[in-house]
């Protein structure tokens, strides 16, 4: 394919019609369209597309390091792009939103918990998550996109060990062209609106799960009564059926232990998949002081679901986790975390 | 005077003085005439450690419900949103850490009181509060690491 050497950019549009992010995302895309190491692409709300949507086929058509331009956090877009067979190494960004600034000098790997079961089959390419939220210049995201084009464009990785498994035939034949499936790059009448008009897409809601968090503990599936977890042929857990999830539920993101469940569309930044700590890096103690237990709320927030179905409400009596139960493995561990608070440094 | 209860957190000390009553949310209540005194206890002071800012967003004298939204700390390390512990009204405020909250630090169970509250709830015993603190350390340090790492 003549275009590999080229970093390919996908632009992931906001739900709403919002002419302000509208405006942003069209600006980039025309921009990018200029530039001839890029080869930009725009597809609906990444987290909303079905399985089989050509937006999807074609994200993993792209073999290279690819650039992904969303309205979500970072962690939402990877987690997101995972669970739909989109794998690579998470690339830095510089490029970060208020709220989700990390310390400058945290290396990826602070993110990951030591116990996380992590994803398999990871090539070797990088996702580079960008949050349109970031900022609202154009200029800002033009400038962080060429600053990683200089980068890749060093790099000598092996093109072939890019590409994991034999796409079929037909799916194949889309990647050839994948411009045209989305009416811009050759096209002359440029018209992003086009996108939309090819396929409907309406909104979903499902937990992502972030498996450089997940411990595989099944607490979620435990807790969700509604069978939208499962397990793999390796008994490693997953996000089943995404569409029996809940609208506007986050229950179970709140009983994970490990804050390994992301509702990406959800309002409070930390659910939603922010980096670490919200607000400047500081640790949020307000369900201490009473902002509702999670677990409560959680169950609270079930028993609304259960009843709007129909059936009895549970309280806490159904799949809550036990944890005081096994407490003495980690103890040491956490004692130390509590004690080390002074050093921090955060 | 009774002896202070002592929860161990990790290898940190958290009195619990007997002469004062608890809320769940981690204040102490000190029956003061017809009203109590409310303080940060020494659990949620350390957890908090230096708290710089303190803020209160509802008026003195409003009547305020459980877990209402009152207000926010913010030390060097940690914030948090706080909420009323009980139905209830709150009198006044402790106007001298609305200027310094060092007390809240230095004294947390004199000067550092936060605001004088009335209410109807029967608030923990010191032993009840310490079930509190044992039977939720385990989650507070899932939370913390949750936040941490
Ligand atoms: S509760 Fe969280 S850590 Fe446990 S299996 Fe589910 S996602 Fe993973
Ligand atoms: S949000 Fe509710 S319905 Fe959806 S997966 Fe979690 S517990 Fe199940």
């Amino acid at each position: 394919m003549a275009g590999q050497k080229k970093l390919t950019v996908v632009i992931s549009q906001h739900q709403g019609k919002n002419p302000v992010k509208r405006q942003l995302e069209e600006e980039l895309a025309m921009a990018c369209m200029m530039d001839p190491e890029i080869e930009v692409s725009i597809v609906p709300n990444l987290y909303d597309l079905s399985h089989d949507h050509s937006g999807l086929l074609f994200l993993k058509g792209i073999q290279g390091d690819v650039v992904v331009l969303s309205w979500l956090f970072p962690r939402a877009t990877q987690w997101i792009l995972d669970r739909t067979g989109v794998k690579g190494k998470a690339g830095t960004v510089f490029l970060v939103g208020e709220d989700d600034e990390e310390d400058e000098d945290q290396d990826e790997a602070a993110e990951k918990n030591p116990d996380a079961i992590g994803t398999l089959d990871v090539p070797n390419r990088l996702i580079y998550s960008i949050d349109l939220r970031a900022s609202k210049d154009p200029q800002e995201f033009l400038a962080e996109i060429r600053r990683i084009v200089e980068v890749t464009s060093t790099e000598t990785v092996d093109l072939m060990s890019w590409i994991q498994g034999e796409p079929k035939k037909e799916q194949l034949e889309r990647y050839l062209n994948p411009q045209e499936i989305f009416g811009i790059g050759s096209s002359q009448t440029g018209s992003i609106a086009e996108v939309e008009a090819e396929e409907k897409v309406s909104r979903r809601w499902y937990p992502v799960i972030d498996y450089d968090r997940c411990t595989n503990c099944m607490e979620c599936i435990d807790f969700c009564l509604f069978g939208v977890y499962g397990v793999d042929a390796l008994d490693r857990i997953l996000v089943e059926a995404q569409d029996s999830c809940k609208k506007g539920c986050p229950a179970c993101s709140r009983v994970c232990p490990e804050n390994a469940i992301v509702f990406p569309q959800h309002k409070t930044p930390a659910i939603a998949g922010a980096a670490g700590e919200v607000a400047g890096l500081k640790i949020d103690l307000s369900q201490l002081f009473g902002g509702g237990d999670a677990v409560e709320m959680a169950a609270r927030e079930r028993d609304i679901e259960l009843l709007r179905d129909g059936r009895d409400a549970v309280g806490l009596a159904v799949g809550i986790p036990k944890r005081q139960a096994n407490a003495c493995g980690v103890r040491d561990e956490l004692d130390d975390l509590i004690d080390g608070l002074d050093d921090l440094d955060l | 005077m009774a002896e202070d209860l002592v929860f161990m957190m990790g290898k940190y000390e958290a009195r619990v003085p007997t002469d004062c009553l608890y809320s769940k949310s981690h204040l102490w209540l000190r029956k003061d005439g017809l009203r109590y005194q409310v303080g940060f206890t020494a659990y949620s002071v350390r957890l908090l450690q230096d708290v710089y800012f303190l803020d209160w967003s509802v008026d003195a004298g409003a009547q305020v419900f459980a877990k209402q939204e009152i207000g926010e700390v913010e030390s060097s390390k940690a914030l948090s949103t706080l909420y009323a512990p009980f139905d209830g009204r709150i009198v006044e405020f402790n106007q001298l850490l609305l200027d310094d909250p060092s007390g809240i630090n230095t004294d947390g169970y004199g000067n550092g009181w936060l605001f004088t509250f009335e209410t109807d709830a029967e608030p923990l015993t010191p032993e009840q509060y310490v079930e509190v603190l044992e039977g939720g350390w385990q989650k507070t340090q899932n939370m913390l690491k949750g936040q941490v790492n």
